[in-house]
C-alpha cells in the first residue's frame, strides 16, 4: 500500500466512496454558485477594460505624453508561462479523476511556480516601466489598475490552489469528491482568460 | 402519525439542529427569516435616518433664500438622503428583507443555497451604512447620490469614505444575487416549474442577475473614483487625460439597472396581494412573468438616458431614446394585468390592499412621466429640473415604497403572528396617499417652469408650489410615524392572526406564524399554480404542517 | 380548510356599467386631450427659439396620450374598486371570477401600446434631429461655465464678456464648456440644454425669435453656490439678451471696442518675437505634456481635444497657415504662444496667463519643429 492510500483513506482502491443525494446537490449549487461568481469578476474587469477603452479612444490619443514603452517580448514569455500553468492544471486534475495522486500533486505543484513565475514577471515589467500609477495620465489609470487588478486574481490563485493542495493531502478530497478540485481548476482557468483579452489590449492594440 | 414522506437524501431532508443561544438564534443566524428580519429593521432605521433628512430638506424649501441651513450643509443632507434611500433602503428592504423572508418558502425550501453567505451579506450591511453616516464628521459628500466628478474629486473626505462604504453595501448586494439565482434555479420543491412559481419569486429571480452584475459595475465605477481621490489616477480629470463622461457612463451602467432592482421586487409583491385580496387569479401570469424578465434585460441597454445633455455624441442618443420608450410596453401589459385582476373580484380593503391599489395609480404616473423623459427633445428641457425629482420620487415612493408598506402589511402577520392594527393601517394609507401626491405632483410644473434641483436656495416665482410641497410633506411623515408606531405595538398588542389571515394560496401560509426554524415538517410537492381560488391548494404533503406533530428530525452536527 | 367552497359565480360579463363608464372616462380623456392641446403653455414660458414651438408641440402630444391613459388607469380602478367590492352580503368564502388571461386582450393591449411607442419615437426623432443637424452660416458664440457664473466669447472679440446678446432670426451655434467642474446652460424659455463640461465642447444649434431677457439657469450640482447660478443673484448677472438685428450689431461693435482695450490677445498682438535660438526640444516635449496636452493633442490635426492637434503644425501640407491664418513657420508659432488665440474652437491663453517664459516658449517650438 502507498502511503497515499493510508492517509487517504476514502482513495482505497475498490472501495469507492459512491457520492449520496446530497453531495450531488450540494454540488450543483456550489458550482453553480462559483460560475456566477466568475461572472461578476467578469463584469468587474469588463467595466475597467470599457474604462481603458473610453479613455483611449476619447481623448488625447494612445499613448498619452509621457506614458512609457510596453515591452511585448517580455510580456509574450510571461503569456506563455501563464498559458502554461493552465494546462498544467489541466494535468493536475486529469489526473486527479484517474486517481493518480503523486502526479496531481506534483502539477499543481508546478503550477504554482509557474503562476509565481508569472508575477514575477510582471513585477520586472513594472520596474522597467517606472512609470508612477497617478503620474503616467491615463496610461496608469487603464495599464496598471488592470493587470493589478489581474495580478492580484493571479495572487489569490495561488494561495486558493496551496490551500486545495494542502486540503488534499489532508484527505479532504476523494477520487469521486473533489468539488473544491474543480473550483479551483475553473478559477486559475478563468484567470487565464482574463489575461488573454488584457494582453491583447494593451501589446497587441 | 406522520405520513410517509418521500426521503430522498437530498438538501431538502437535510435540517440542520435547532440553533441554540441569543447569539446564533438572533444575531449570527444563518436562518433565511431572521436574517430577513434583521434586513428589515437595518433598513428600517435607515429609513427613518433618510426620512428626516428629507423633512430637513423641505423645511429649508419652504423659504426662497432658504436660511435654515447653509448651503454646504444643505447639500451633503440631500446627498445622504439620496444614497441612503438607494443602497441603505430601498435594495436592502426589497431584496435582503422581504427576499430573505417569503420567497425561500414561497419555493418550498427550507433555507437559501449559501445560508453562511447569507449572513455575511447581512452583516457587511449594518457597517456599510455606519461608514456612510460617518461622512457626516468629515465633510459628507455634496454632489448627490451621482457624485459626478470633477465636482466629486473636490475637497471633501467624505466623498472617498462614500465610495468605501456604498462598495461594501454592493459586495453584500452582490453576494445576495448570486445565493437568490442559486436558490431559485437549484432548490425549487419537487413539480414547482417555473410557469408554478408565485410572481413574488419571479420578482425576485428576474431582480438576482440585475444585483449580481450590476452591483459589481458600480463597484468597479466606486474604486476608480476612490484611487483617484487618494492616488491621483486620472480616470475622471480632463486636465490630466481622464473624462468626466466616463463616470457617467460606468456609473449609470449600474444605476439603471439598479432602479428595476428597486421595482421588480415590488412588482412581485403586487402580484400576490392583489390576486389575495380579490379573491381570483391574477391576470396574465405568463405576460406578467416574461414582462418582468423583458424589463430586467433592457433595463441594461437604455443607461445613457441619463446623459442625453451631457455632451456625449448625439448619434448616441437615438438607440437610448428608442429603447427607453420600448420599456413602456411591458411596464403597461403589467398595469394592465393588474387592472384586469380586479374585473370580477370580490375585493377586500384591507390596508394590504389599499397600499396595492394606490401603487397602481401613483407608479402608472410614474412611469408616464418616464416615457416623457425617454423623448430626448424633451428631456433637454427637463433634466437636471424638479421634473426629474416629480418622476423619480414618484415611482420610487409611490412605486417601490408603497410596495414595501403593502408587503409590509400583507407579510407582518406571517413574521410576527399577529395582524397590525387595521384602523391605523387605513389611517396610514390615506394620510400617506394625500401626503405624497401633495408634496411631489406639483414638482412637475415646478421643473418645467425653470427650477433646477440641487439647489439649497430658488428663484422666488417658485416659492408657493415649494411651501404647498413642505406642507404635504409633514402630512407623509405623519403617515410614516404612523406606519412605525403600528408596527412597534402590534407586536405585542396585536390581534393574533393565525396561519393564514389572508386565505392566500402560497407555501408561506401554510405553515404556522411565525415560521419554525424548519419552514416544512415535509417538504411539499408541486402540481399546480397557486392562483386558481376555489381549487384545492395544488400541494402534496402538507397535512402535518399546521397540526402538533413533532419537528422533522434534524441531522447530527457535522 | 373548510373556506374552499366549490363556489363560483356565473360568469360575469362586461355589461353596460362597464361600457357607460368605459365611455365617460372616453370624455374625461378627450377633454384633457383637448386641455393639453390648448394649454396656453406660451403665455406663461414664451417659446424663444425655433425649437421650442416643436418641442412644446411634442411636449403637448406625450401629455395628453399620458393624461388619457392615466384617466382610463384611475377610472377603472376607481370603478372597479367600488363595482366589485366585498359587500357585507357576501359570504365570507366568495370568490371573484376565476379567469386567467384573454389572448385577445392581451394581444391588444400590447400592441396598441407598441404603435403608440412607434409614433412617439418618429416624432421625437424628427424634432431631435432639428436640433443637432445646424444650417450653415450660422453665428458660432461661446458659452463658459465657472463656478458660479457664466462668460461668453465671440467671434472677434478679445477676452471674456458678461453678457450673452443674440441677434434676433439669427442661426446660432453654441459651444459650451467649463473652466472647472461640470456645469450646465438652460434657458428654460428655449427649451435647449447642454452640459458645460471641462476639456469638451458641448453644441446647441437654434434659431432665436423673440427678442426679449432671458434667464440661465445652471441644472447641473456645480458646488456651494449652485442654487445661485442663475441670472439675476448677486454671483451672476449673466443674463441672455435677444436683441433686433441693429441694436446686437451696437452692442457687438460696443463689446469689440471695450474688450480690445483689454488686452491681452489676437488685437494686440506682440511684434518682436521671441529669441528661439537654442530652443530645447527634450524640456519642449516635458513642458508640452504639463501645460498643452490638456487641449492639444500630438497628433493629426483633425485629433482635436479642445484645439486642433499639432504633430504637424509645422510639417503639414495640408495646412500650411496657422489657425489665426497666418503661415506655419516657427516664428508666428511663438507670437501665437505669446499672445494666444481666441476663435471658434475656444480661447488659447496668452504667455503671462500660460506662465510660461520665452525660454519655454523657444524650448516649446523648438520640440513642435522636431515632430515630423
Amino acid at each position: 500500500m502507498t502511503t497515499a492510500a493510508v492517509t487517504h483513506p476514502g482513495l482505497v482502491g475498490g472501495h469507492a466512496e459512491q457520492p449520496d443525494q446530497l453531495y450531488v446537490e450540494t454540488r450543483e449549487l456550489r458550482v453553480q454558485g462559483f460560475l456566477l461568481f466568475m461572472v461578476s469578476d467578469l463584469v468587474l474587469f469588463s467595466s475597467f477594460i470599457f474604462a481603458y477603452l473610453y479613455l483611449r479612444n476619447t481623448g488625447q490619443g494612445w499613448p498619452p505624453p509621457g506614458a512609457p514603452k510596453l515591452d511585448i517580448a517580455l510580456a509574450a514569455l510571461n503569456s506563455i508561462v501563464l498559458f502554461g500553468s493552465g494546462a498544467t492544471m489541466h494535468f493536475a486534475l486529469e489526473n486527479w479523476k484517474h486517481e493518480h495522486f503523486i502526479k496531481f500533486a506534483n502539477w499543481v505543484m508546478v503550477t504554482i511556480v509557474l503562476g509565481a513565475l508569472f508575477l514575477s514577471g510582471q513585477v520586472i515589467e513594472y520596474v522597467k516601466i517606472a512609470a508612477g500609477w497617478g503620474s503616467s495620465g491615463i496610461f496608469g489609470a487603464g495599464f496598471y489598475t488592470l493587470t493589478g487588478m489581474h495580478g492580484f486574481h493571479v495572487f489569490c490563485g495561488i494561495i486558493f490552489l496551496t490551500i486545495l493542495l494542502m486540503q488534499a493531502t489532508a484527505g479532504k478530497y476523494t477520487f469521486q469528491k473533489y468539488t473544491g478540485l474543480t473550483l479551483g481548476t475553473l478559477y486559475w482557468h478563468f484567470v487565464d482568460v482574463i489575461w488573454v483579452v488584457l494582453f491583447s489590449i494593451f501589446y497587441l492594440y | 402519525m406522520a405520513v410517509a414522506a418521500v426521503h430522498s437524501g437530498g438538501i431538502a431532508d437535510h435540517i440542520h439542529p435547532e440553533p441554540q443561544g441569543f447569539l446564533r438564534k438572533y444575531v449570527f443566524s444563518i436562518d433565511h427569516k431572521i436574517i430577513g428580519i434583521q434586513y428589515m429593521i437595518t433598513a428600517g432605521l435607515f429609513m427613518i435616518m433618510a426620512g428626516m433628512l428629507a423633512e430637513l430638506i423641505r423645511v429649508q424649501l419652504m423659504k426662497a433664500n432658504g436660511g435654515f441651513m447653509t448651503p454646504d450643509t444643505y447639500n451633503q443632507v440631500y446627498s445622504i438622503h439620496g444614497s441612503t434611500m438607494v443602497w441603505l433602503v430601498i435594495i436592502p428592504m426589497l431584496t435582503g428583507a422581504f427576499g430573505n423572508l417569503i420567497f425561500p418558502v414561497q419555493i418550498g425550501a427550507r433555507d437559501v443555497a449559501f445560508p453562511w453567505l447569507n449572513m455575511i451579506s447581512f452583516w457587511l450591511f449594518p457597517p456599510a451604512g455606519l461608514m456612510l453616516y460617518s461622512s457626516f464628521l468629515m465633510g459628507a459628500p455634496a454632489a448627490g447620490w451621482t457624485e459626478y466628478p470633477p465636482m466629486s474629486l473636490q475637497g471633501v473626505a467624505g466623498t472617498s469614505m462614500w465610495c468605501a462604504a456604498i462598495f461594501l453595501v454592493g459586495v453584500s448586494s452582490t453576494m445576495t444575487g448570486i445565493n437568490f439565482l442559486v436558490t431559485i434555479l437549484k432548490m425549487r420543491a419537487p413539480g414547482m416549474t417555473f410557469t408554478r412559481m408565485p410572481l413574488f419569486v419571479w420578482g425576485q429571480f428576474v431582480t438576482a442577475p440585475l444585483l449580481m452584475i450590476a452591483t459589481t459595475a458600480l463597484g468597479a465605477a466606486l474604486a476608480a473614483l476612490f484611487v483617484q481621490r487618494e492616488f491621483g489616477v486620472p480616470f475622471f480629470d480632463p486636465t490630466k487625460g481622464g473624462s468626466p463622461l466616463l463616470w457617467q457612463h460606468m456609473f449609470w451602467f449600474y444605476s439603471h439597472p439598479a432602479v428595476y432592482i428597486m421595482i421588480l421586487p415590488a412588482f412581485g409583491m403586487i402580484s400576490e396581494i392583489l390576486p389575495t385580496f380579490a379573491r381570483k387569479p391574477i391576470f396574465g401570469y405568463k405576460m406578467i412573468a416574461f414582462s418582468s424578465s423583458a424589463i430586467a434585460i433592457l433595463g441594461f441597454m437604455v443607461w445613457a438616458h441619463h446623459m442625453f445633455t451631457s455632451g456625449m455624441a448625439p448619434y448616441l442618443q437615438l438607440p437610448f431614446m428608442v429603447l427607453t420608450m420600448l420599456i413602456a410596453i411591458p411596464t403597461g401589459i403589467k398595469i394592465f394585468s393588474w387592472i384586469t385582476t380586479l374585473w370580477g373580484g370580490v375585493i377586500h380593503f384591507d390596508s394590504p390592499m389599499l397600499f396595492a391599489i394606490g401603487f397602481l395609480a401613483t407608479f402608472t404616473l410614474g412611469g408616464i412621466t418616464g416615457v416623457f423623459l425617454a423623448a430626448v427633445p424633451f428631456d433637454l428641457h427637463a433634466h437636471g429640473t424638479y421634473f426629474i425629482v416629480a418622476h423619480l420620487h414618484y415611482v420610487l415612493v409611490g412605486g417601490s415604497l408603497m410596495g414595501i408598506l403593502a408587503g409590509l402589511h400583507f407579510w407582518y402577520p406571517k413574521m410576527t403572528g399577529r395582524l397590525m392594527n387595521e384602523k391605523w393601517g387605513k389611517w396610514s394609507f390615506w394620510l400617506f396617499f394625500i401626503g405624497f401626491n401633495g408634496t411631489f405632483l406639483p414638482m412637475h410644473w415646478l421643473g418645467m417652469w425653470g427650477m433646477p434641483r440641487r439647489v439649497a436656495v430658488y428663484d422666488p416665482q417658485f416659492l408657493f408650489w415649494n411651501q404647498v410641497a413642505s406642507i404635504f410633506s409633514f402630512v407623509m411623515t405623519l403617515a410614516m410615524i404612523l406606519v412605525i408606531v403600528n408596527v412597534l405595538w402590534s407586536i405585542r398588542n396585536g390581534k393574533r392572526s393565525g396561519p393564514n389571515p389572508w386565505r392566500a394560496r402560497t407555501l408561506e401560509w401554510q405553515i404556522p406564524s411565525p415560521m419554525p426554524y424548519y419552514n416544512f415538517k415535509h417538504v411539499p410537492s408541486v402540481f399546480g399554480n397557486p392562483y386558481d381560488f376555489g381549487e384545492p391548494l395544488p400541494y402534496r404533503g402538507l397535512e402535518e404542517e399546521l397540526t402538533d406533530s413533532p419537528p422533522p428530525i434534524p441531522v447530527a452536527a457535522h | 380548510m373548510e373556506w374552499l367552497v366549490e363556489n363560483r359565480d356565473p360568469v360575469v360579463r362586461l355589461d353596460r356599467t362597464f361600457w357607460s363608464v368605459t365611455a365617460l372616462l372616453g370624455v374625461l380623456a378627450l377633454a384633457a386631450v383637448l386641455w393639453w392641446a390648448l394649454a396656453p403653455i406660451r403665455a406663461i414660458m414664451p417659446e424663444a427659439v425655433d425649437k421650442a414651438y416643436q418641442i412644446d408641440t411634442l411636449f403637448r402630444f406625450l401629455a395628453a396620450s399620458g393624461t388619457a391613459l392615466f384617466v382610463y388607469v384611475c377610472g377603472y380602478l376607481i370603478y372597479f374598486s367600488i363595482a366589485f367590492r366585498k359587500r357585507a352580503s357576501d359570504p365570507p368564502d366568495k370568490i371573484g371570477v376565476q379567469i386567467h388571461d384573454s389572448h385577445s386582450l392581451e394581444f391588444s393591449w400590447t400592441l396598441i401600446p407598441t404603435i403608440f411607442v412607434v409614433i412617439m419615437a418618429i416624432f421625437s426623432i424628427r424634432i431631435w434631429y432639428g436640433i443637432e443637424f445646424a444650417p450653415p452660416n450660422t453665428l458660432v458664440v461661446e458659452a463658459l461655465g465657472h463656478q458660479w457664473d457664466y462668460s461668453f466669447r465671440y467671434p472677434g472679440v478679445n477676452g471674456e464678456v458678461a453678457e450673452m446678446h443674440l441677434p434676433v432670426g439669427q442661426p446660432v451655434t453654441l459651444h459650451v464648456s467649463s473652466y472647472d467642474v461640470i456645469h450646465s446652460f438652460w434657458v428654460p424659455d428655449m427649451r435647449l440644454k447642454a452640459d458645460m463640461v471641462p476639456g469638451l465642447i458641448n453644441t446647441l444649434d437654434f434659431t432665436p425669435t423673440k427678442p426679449g431677457k432671458y434667464s440661465i439657469v445652471c441644472t447641473e450640482f456645480c458646488g456651494t453656490l449652485h442654487g445661485d447660478m442663475r441670472s439675476g443673484t448677486s454671483n451672476d448677472k449673466a443674463y441672455l439678451y435677444v436683441d433686433p438685428p441693429d441694436r446686437y450689431q451696437t452692442w457687438y461693435r460696443q463689446t469689440q471696442l471695450a474688450q480690445a482695450h483689454a488686452g491681452n490677445t489676437i488685437a494686440v498682438a506682440s511684434t518682436s518675437g521671441v529669441n528661439l535660438a537654442g530652443g530645447d526640444a527634450g524640456a519642449g516635449k516635458q513642458l508640452f505634456a504639463q501645460k498643452c496636452s490638456a487641449c492639444h493633442a500630438i497628433g493629426p490635426f483633425d485629433q482635436k481635444v479642445v484645439g486642433p492637434g499639432l504633430k504637424g503644425v509645422l510639417h503639414d501640407p495640408a495646412h500650411p497657415n496657422l489657425v489665426n491664418g497666418q503661415p506655419a513657420t516657427p516664428a508666428n508659432v511663438s507670437k501665437i504662444l505669446q499672445n494666444g488665440f481666441s476663435g471658434p474652437m475656444g480661447r488659447m491663453p496668452n504667455q503671462t496667463q500660460n506662465a510660461i517664459s520665452d525660454k519655454d516658449i523657444a524650448n516649446l517650438v523648438a520640440y513642435l519643429n522636431s515632430l515630423k
